[in-house]
């Protein structure tokens, strides 16, 4: 049992295959800060229907929302990588096929989407409306407020929460290998399969995993510490 | 069409400043506002002459804030027409002689000769005093940052502020944000100030460097429209009061009438309660 529990760790074993686990982890990185972009641009674009004055507009941002936040990323990471390709090739009558790391970046982009319509609403709507009346009173477009005095301060209110959404995002990479993108996890998998020693690796990986995660989350939380003391946020 | 159709205050005329010929900065036609059921507006009609200063007083509920939104059309008008400078603001009449609602660019346009002055302030709480003012010079009007900065840089001057120019607006008291939301407004270089209940939000001791500073840009011939509470103010710096009461305007005339004569008998109640 001891000797067991005394392979949990191998630091060894990662050094053996530090070049494989790196490029496993750029990829990760890469699908992660692609998704993530995607996500914070659906998310606003919802968000900003959902806030319409047309009705129309408004049931389109909700039903979108709704449903990329009630379907599972795993669910929608298949279905991304098969069905649409079976679409456009249908419409187009040329065979489409997604890279896997294309689909990828869709499915955990547009299912994070969802719950960054929420997020970025929830800013939005705590900026006060006298804000939005002085930029108004002061001749200053609907965009212009949008852009200057609604979304900075909304972001700012939103850190914490969106700080949330990434390190669910983040988690939510793992699954990618499913599709066969070579991230990290997939070549951990891989290399379990060679070495048959699954223990060592896999408690390694979430080791790994926390550390990045743990590190993104301290340098936003600085971040916003810097704004809490200038007086506002 | 144009011209104050049904002035309510027959034979009154706005003392202190002479008012040169041409356009009112502000015409307010019949206007009539309602919210759901609600009537606030009940046709009010009032020309505002360059450089005059006119105080609004009157009960809360009476209307006066909703007529101040609704000349720089924060607020829709149910129906009567609001002129700035001789422009509709927030209406067009279309070939049949009906009223349209006018596009957001062209109210803007308007807008920019009307600035407002809000009771909360409002000031934006992630710029500093000196971004707060800039902004909209820069961004709407379109200066250079060096030219909105020397504006920004002699309002704030004119309201003793210039050494808080870099401080955010949370470490500001509620007169110096008050002072810095004046200076916004005027670095649009307006051709009226409107302000909503500028002092009521101030705690007592800091309301007068606020009436000091409105006080000053009524001698130098700013034309003012101010809901206020602050009789003194009302009496000692606006050449008009007008009294409203239930979206309608009761009293209209110099300090001296409507303070010390007033004709109706609920501005004689209204004061009677707010001069004690």
């Amino acid at each position: 049992m001891l000797d067991t529990l005394a392979q949990l760790f191998d630091p060894g074993l990662f050094w053996e295959y530090r070049t494989i686990l790196l490029a496993g982890a750029a990829v990760t990185l890469y699908v992660f800060a692609f998704a993530a972009v995607l996500a914070v641009v659906l998310g606003l674009v919802a968000c900003l229907l959902r806030l319409s004055a047309w009705r129309g507009l408004r049931w389109i941002g909700t039903f979108y929302a709704e449903l990329c936040r009630n379907t599972p990323e795993y669910v929608l990471l298949i279905w991304i990588h098969y069905v649409p390709p079976l679409v456009l090739t249908w419409l187009t009558g040329v065979r489409v096929n997604f890279v896997p790391v294309v689909s990828a970046v869709l499915a955990l982009g547009l299912a994070s989407s969802g719950y960054f319509t929420e997020t970025f609403r929830a800013g939005i709507l705590a900026v006060p409306r006298g804000h939005v009346e002085a930029a108004r009173s002061l001749a200053m477009s609907r965009g212009l407020t949008l852009r200057r005095i609604i979304l900075p301060q909304a972001v700012r209110r939103m850190l914490p929460e969106a700080m949330n959404q990434f390190i669910s995002l983040f988690k939510a990479t793992t699954l990618v290998s499913l599709i066969s993108v070579t991230d990290l996890m997939y070549q951990v998998s891989i290399i379990t399969q060679e070495q048959m020693r699954p223990l060592p690796l896999y408690s390694g990986t979430a080791f790994l995993y926390f550390g990045v995660i743990f590190a993104m989350s301290v340098s936003v939380r600085r971040f916003t510490e810097q704004w809490r003391r200038r007086g506002w946020a | 069409m144009r011209g104050p159709a049904r002035l309510i205050y027959p034979g009154s005329v706005s003392q202190g400043h002479p008012s040169p010929d041409g356009e009112p900065v502000v015409r307010v036609v019949d206007l009539h506002k309602s919210f759901g059921p609600l009537e606030v507006l009940k046709g009010v009609s009032f020309e505002l002459r360059r450089g005059d200063v006119v105080s609004i007083i009157g009960a809360s509920g009476s209307g006066k804030s909703t007529l101040l939104r609704c000349i720089n059309h924060l607020e829709t008008p149910t129906s009567g027409e609001v002129w700035v400078m001789g422009r509709p603001m927030g209406f067009r009449v279309d070939a049949a002689g009906r009223q349209r609602p006018e596009s957001m660019a062209q109210v803007n346009r308007v807008r920019m000769d009307v600035a407002m002055v809000f009771q909360q302030f409002n000031l934006w709480p992630h710029m500093t005093a000196l971004e707060n003012i800039v902004e909209a010079p820069i961004r709407v009007r379109g200066m250079s940052p060096a030219e909105a900065r020397e504006v920004a840089m002699r309002y704030l001057t004119k309201v003793d502020l210039v050494e808080k120019r870099d401080e955010y607006p949370a470490r500001l008291s509620g007169g110096q944000q008050q002072r810095v939301a004046i200076a916004r407004a005027l670095a649009m270089q307006p051709k009226v100030m409107l302000f909503d209940e500028p002092t009521s939000a101030l705690d007592p001791e800091l309301i007068g460097e606020v009436l000091d500073v409105m006080e000053k840009l009524a001698r130098e011939g700013m034309t003012m429209l101010v809901v206020t509470h602050e009789m003194g103010f009302a009496r000692e710096a606006s050449d008009r009061i007008l009294f409203l009461h239930n979206g309608l305007i009761e009293e209209d005339g110099p300090p001296g009438d409507v303070l010390i004569q007033p004709k109706s008998e609920r501005c004689r109640q209204f004061l009677s309660k707010v001069l004690h």
